[in-house]
């Protein structure tokens, strides 16, 4: 069988003993009115020593079932129906619950996403770990608690002896994170199974949680089985790759021949943007520098009141750009960094605090709310969760009938054809009209998304992270949707994202936003290219792209910023350069002066004194 | 580059009938294909239909008439054994005295017919009662919900220390004190059930505002008002029907205790409770009929209620 | 910390409570009653009617009557809540607090031992039932959940009564239980009040006799309510362990490689502490919720009392029973509130 041969070790790798060894494993959810749903479909992997392998696929895909069914463990009410699974030599399938038990987490660790979920919700995590560490050791209580500070120090908590007395919900994602991680390496497991660990991280937390894992494989010799259905992370850590559809295995490959060449139709697919933009080179169409600005908005300034207190969330603090007719403009950064905020504000779903938005020469900021709704037909925005900004109740038909009812005086039959024509722009076959929302596929949601916002003709659409719910292909051909329209329509976006990949291939200019602040404005080459900013050059060299030829594992410096992004709420804002404490080029200067954005000689604006006094070059 | 290509060969296209026929499926009732795969649910459906009929046509069909005292005082219902014959004198000869299926009561009057002509008392209080604190309920818990100010403030203050009054006592008193009929009682119950589906309703509008598509219609152009009462009232009314169905069995039980104790609708008015309470003083002597039966009516129905109620709550999940 | 929370809550429950009298106070003045014509009756003449409305203090106006009832401003000569007195009793005379205190604890000692038993039945069944959910036993907890929350509890004492009192004294010629007839044998020396909850104080005077028979008396009405209140019981408790089962953080403690021992702990921690809310809720519902079992029994409780005052228009009294049932309720959920934030730190203070 052609998996079988897949799944022998790879080349470099071939002479490393087995760890584990997965064969034929099913698993199945008995359901009570229908046929049971087989999950994990055949499921056959072996994992050597000192080997890093990503499986990927969409969400439903049965991957992280599969990463649970090689401990043995299934949600219930599901049960593992066929299969072997092999660690060191001994068959699981053949050890008692207490021998397994024994394994588990001590010889395999697991990370899981949603950490806070995934810890007790009313045991002090320091109580989580020595119980974890007592399971497996023969420890006192004392000595176990000891050893969970010891534990939180080393995944780089601050403050561990006060940490050890927190609860869950008492921690950030981030830091719950780290929890799992100590308690996950705290029996220095041979393997590691690790389920989206990142998934809700910033991306350049995920950089240092990765590089962490990477270097602890390098150092140990353990292996890791790293689930994911991010392109990027397979690229930049992956030894070997799996990819699974609707249960099954359908490509295991070496992480080069993947990206390079991907055997399977589903593979092929998930590289699909990619792919046609080598061959075809897929492109917005070039903007007319000279026209005037359609939209110019000046110190846009939003800040959040908090209940009982005298502090405030500043989600935005004087921002500033334009966006020509036809343009795309990027605008990126991670949680906290205001971005969603701007985007919202452009469209009044926020009040801005201060601040003039421009929107062909009128200021939308000062209009009265009535005046500003007979202007939406002119602006509008696509959401990042398509089945949720659609009424679950209305067809596709009441959704885009909604947008025509209010700003033109189509009759019954009119509406009907231009619904006919939207449907047809965006891509969708007519008979989809008297669908409801959930009824179709996230892709399609999303294209009725669009053709809700182009109904009323409007010449500028914020896409507030328009593809980040969506999986590696279906993003790929929204991304291709939108520089389609852009150019038959002649749109303007405000493309809002943390995904860069995507950024890379849909902007024109990109704005970089750090806790409220633009640090940089600057063409996509500017920006993607040569980053100046220390932010921005962070934030870059952090983001994983799908690149097997430059994969940051390779890289002599990995470069990161340190610790976590603050809250922007007063007290936190430090009084100089926002990114103080953090900041790799950093000097005593920058702590009490703020910083000013300044335009370079190269026709970009940079937020950082020591760029603009040339003491930062390359 | 054209749109067909960018979806042409993407697994989401494989099969594209796929989607349609999910279309197609919906529009098959939901209800016909849990009425014929869950017992308990088919049974729920069942006595629904049925307490609603008995409410138009109970006192019609009613063999004797409910409020009329027949000679035979404290009857027992006669034996099982002879229902069948007894039947059959029913259906081929028009009997003059027709037989008391569940036996007469101290004043002599026939049970059978009484328990079943009860549900017009009964079921229109219950049904009534829950329809009028869904209704108000609904659009109180919208307003209050979706809109945030001083008032809606003091509604929900209002609907909090409504639900610290004890429920029974306070039907008591608003029964008692506005006089025994069915409209007080209809009003009580209405007024006791409704911060229930206040707090129902406000609770799914607090997470439905926070949706997407209720953002979205903002950003189409729609006004506020228009955002509240055709995007979030459709989206956040299915609890509230669900708890609809428990509420009316609640009702039933209510409108029962009050009578019971005797501050629900007066003698002789044939009502479930009521029939209870007057069966209650002869239970001890043996005469076990008089209070049997509607209680079994009673239980059967809200019961009924209970499980259709339970259905579409786990549907709904 | 903790006392800022329970003085924040204390004067949360004072507000609400000035909130219900407030509120009692005008509902029963708003609806259509005569208490006065209730009282000398129909046919009296209007001088009799005017001296007994003058006697009641109806003739005033509603505010004044507001200001003597709250004690406030107050026109009349005796005292009102703010002095903590609920007023007298329009038809017997007597202080209303004296008679409450009377009521009251008959119908706390009921719901009480009856809550008590129920939640002792209800935890492991819920539990096994949750934990082996393909099992017979789940079956018949699922069925008896839906079933017994939705049944008339007067209805079923009746019918308990019926076998238990005159069907097995027919058939085997001994009664299994009392007549009900009241809280004990008339016979018998009543043990003195000393809390008020009749086993409690035989106990304390020594009284065995007095104590096998209460708790005789109190078996049936007992069953009842256990009888129904365990099924919406059993029912939360098996879905709150359901869903713990199913929760992130049980399916992570196993991957762990955590004995099951120390697994169970952590489900049962979790499940639980959500189940005592439901304490307070079916407290603060059966408080006014066990009258008609109050009546079958005859165990001469608060529901017995408020039927009685509601009957007869006796305002005083009415308002004195909601505003007490409303105080045991606030101070039930107040004490489980309390508990429960010692239980689960995502409660902040």
């Amino acid at each position: 069988m052609a998996i079988d041969e897949m799944t022998a070790p790879a080349g470099d790798t071939g002479s490393a003993r087995p760890i584990m060894k997965v064969e034929n494993l099913s698993v199945v959810f008995p359901r009570p009115d229908a046929s049971d749903i087989t999950a994990v479909h055949d499921f056959s992997l072996s994992v050597t020593e000192g080997e890093f392998i990503g499986i990927m696929g969409e969400p439903g895909c049965g991957k992280s079932t599969a990463a649970m069914a090689m401990l043995g463990l299934v949600r219930p009410p599901g049960r593992i129906a066929t299969g072997t699974v092999e660690f060191l030599g001994q068959d699981l399938g053949k050890l008692d619950e207490e021998e397994l038990r024994a394994i588990r987490g001590k010889d395999i660790g697991m990370i899981v996403q949603n950490p806070r979920h995934s810890l007790h919700p009313m045991i002090r995590v320091g109580t989580q770990i020595s119980n974890v560490y007592r399971a497996h050791n023969d420890v006192s209580k004392q000595e176990a608690w000891e050893h969970s500070i010891e534990m939180l120090r080393m995944v780089g908590i601050n403050d561990p002896e006060r940490r050890v007395k927190a609860y869950a919900h008492e921690l950030s994602s981030g830091m719950a994170q780290r929890v799992l991680i100590a308690i996950a390496l705290s029996s220095q497991p041979k393997l590691l199974i690790a389920d989206e660990p990142t998934s809700g991280l910033d991306v350049t937390i995920q950089a240092q949680f990765l590089d962490e894992m990477w270097d602890n494989v390098q150092k140990t010799r353990s292996s890791v089985v790293l689930v994911t259905q991010d392109l990027g992370i397979v690229a930049n850590y992956c030894d070997r790759v799996v990819i699974m559809h609707q249960g099954t295995i359908v490509e295991v490959a070496e992480v080069h021949d993947f990206f390079n060449s991907p055997q399977h139709e589903y593979s092929k697919a998930i590289l699909g943007l990619q792919r046609r933009a080598q061959e075809k080179g897929v492109a917005i169409a070039k903007v007319d520098e000279k026209a005037p600005p359609l939209l110019r908005i000046e110190d846009l300034t939003m800040h959040f009141p908090i209940r009982a207190s005298k502090s405030k969330v500043h989600a935005a603090e004087q921002v500033s750009f334009e966006i020509k007719p036809g343009e795309c403009l990027g605008l990126v950064g991670e949680s906290g960094s205001g971005k969603t905020t701007v985007g919202r504000c452009l469209l009044r779903l926020e009040e801005p605090t201060s601040g003039s938005i421009n929107f062909h020469d009128v200021d939308l900021a000062s209009v009265s709310r009535e005046e500003f709704r007979k202007n939406r037909a002119n602006m509008q925005i696509v959401f990042q969760d398509p089945l949720d900004s659609l009424n679950p109740r209305w067809t596709i038909k009441q959704v885009l009938e909604e947008p025509l009812k209010l700003h033109s005086d189509m009759d019954q039959e009119q509406r009907l054809d231009r619904i006919r024509e939207l449907l047809k722009l965006v891509g969708l076959e007519e008979s989809f009209v008297q669908a409801l929302p959930k009824e179709i596929s996230a892709g399609r949601q999303q294209r009725v998304s669009i053709a809700r916002a182009i109904a009323s003709n409007p010449d500028f659409i914020v896409l507030d992270e328009p593809t980040s719910a969506l999986t590696p292909e279906t993003t790929a051909e929204i991304i291709e949707l939108l520089i389609d329209l852009s150019n038959k329509l002649g749109i303007a976006y405000l493309f809002i994202s943390h995904d860069l990949t995507t950024v890379k291939f849909i902007c024109h200019r990109v704005v970089v936003m750090y806790l409220g602040q633009i640090v940089e404005i600057g063409t996509k080459d500017q920006v993607f290219e040569t980053p100046r900013h220390p932010y921005a050059k962070a934030l870059l060299s952090a983001h994983l792209f799908p690149d097997v030829a430059n994969r940051r594992v390779d890289r002599e410096v990995r470069e990161s910023l340190q610790g976590e992004i603050p809250s922007p709420i007063t007290e936190n804002l430090p009084k100089g350069c926002y990114l103080f404490g953090r900041c790799p080029s950093q000097v005593e200067k920058c702590r009490n002066m703020p910083q000013e954005l300044t335009e370079l000689e190269d026709g970009r604006l940079v937020r950082c004194w020591r760029v603009q006094e040339g003491e930062l070059t390359d | 580059m054209t749109t067909d290509s960018t979806s042409s060969g993407t697994p989401e296209d494989i099969n594209p009938h796929l989607e349609l026929d999910i279309t197609k499926k919906r529009r098959q009732i939901d209800i016909v294909k849990k009425f014929r795969e869950e017992k308990l649910f088919a049974f729920g459906i069942i006595v629904v239909f049925l307490s609603i009929f008995l409410a138009f046509f109970g006192p019609s069909i009613a063999p004797i008439d409910p409020t009329l005292a027949t000679g035979d005082v404290s009857f027992p219902p006669p034996p099982l054994a002879d229902w069948p014959g007894l039947l059959w004198q029913v259906m081929t000869t028009d009997m003059e005295n027709p037989p008391h299926w569940f036996g007469t009561d101290s004043s002599g009057l026939d049970i059978f017919s009484r328990t079943i002509a009860a549900p017009r008392t009964d079921m229109s209080i219950a049904l009534l009662a829950a329809l009028v604190s869904l209704v108000v309920g609904t659009v109180l818990g919208l307003l209050a919900g979706y809109y945030k100010n001083i008032w809606t403030e003091i509604l929900m203050r209002t609907s909090d220390l409504m639900q610290a009054f004890p429920v029974f006592i306070t039907a008591m008193i608003l029964v008692a004190l506005s006089g025994r009929n069915t409209a007080n009682i209809i009003f009580a119950l209405g007024l006791v059930y409704t911060p229930i589906f206040i707090r129902l309703t406000r609770a799914e509008v607090l997470s439905q505002k926070t949706r997407g598509y209720v953002e979205a219609a903002r950003a189409v152009g729609n006004r506020e008002w228009v955002v509240a009462f055709r995007h979030v009232l459709p989206n956040s009314v299915v609890p509230s029907l669900i708890q609809t169905s428990t509420t009316i069995g609640f009702a039933i039980l209510l409108t029962a205790g009050l009578s019971f104790v005797g501050a629900g609708v007066r003698p002789p008015t044939p009502e479930w409770g009521l029939m209870i309470a007057q069966g209650s003083n002869n239970i001890v002597h043996g005469e076990w009929w008089e209070s049997v039966f509607p209680g079994i009516a009673i239980s059967l129905t809200v019961f009924g209620y209970a499980t259709v109620g339970h259905g579409l709550e786990e549907d709904y999940r | 910390m903790i006392w800022r929370f329970v003085v924040r809550r204390v004067l949360i429950a004072i507000l609400q409570l000035v909130g219900i009298s407030l509120v009692v106070f005008f509902l029963i003045r708003l609806l259509p009653a005569d208490p006065v014509a209730r009282l000398v009756g129909f046919n009296a003449t209007q001088v009799a009617y005017d001296q007994a409305e003058a006697a009641l203090g109806l003739n005033k106006s509603v505010i004044q009557q507001l200001g003597d009832y709250l004690g406030i401003m107050s026109t009349a000569k005796y005292d009102g809540i703010a002095q903590g007195y609920l007023g007298d009793s329009w038809v017997t005379g007597s202080p209303i607090s004296e008679e409450i205190g009377r009521f009251l604890p008959v119908t706390l000692e009921l719901i009480t031992y009856s809550l008590l038993i129920a939640f002792l039945i209800a935890v492991p069944v819920g539990i096994t039932s949750a934990m082996r959910p393909d099992g017979v036993g789940a079956k018949i907890t699922f069925f008896w959940g839906l079933f017994a929350g939705s049944q008339p509890e007067f209805w079923w004492g009746l019918m308990f009564v019926f076998f238990f009192f005159t069907w097995w004294w027919e058939q085997f010629g001994f009664f299994l239980a009392p007549a009900p007839l009241g809280r004990i044998n008339p016979m018998l020396i009543e043990p003195a009040v000393i809390t008020g909850f009749i086993l409690v104080d035989s106990i304390l005077s020594l009284n065995f006799e007095a104590f096998v028979d209460a708790a005789w008396h109190l078996m049936l009405p007992v069953f009842t309510l256990v009888f129904i209140v365990s099924g919406p019981i059993i029912k939360m408790i098996r879905q709150n362990m359901v869903r713990v089962l199913r929760s992130d953080f049980i399916l992570y403690a196993r991957s762990c490689g955590l004995p099951s021992r120390s697994v169970s702990l952590y489900a049962l921690r979790a499940a639980m502490a959500p189940a005592m809310t439901l304490i307070g809720i079916f407290y603060g519902f059966l408080l006014g919720g066990a009258v008609p079992i109050e009546v079958i029994f005859a165990l001469g409780g608060l529901g017995e009392y408020s039927i009685r005052s509601i009957l007869s228009f006796d305002y005083p009294a009415i308002q004195g029973t909601v505003l007490i049932i409303a105080m045991v309720s606030l101070l039930v959920y107040l004490t489980i509130d309390i508990l429960h934030a010692f239980l689960d730190p995502r409660i902040t203070f």
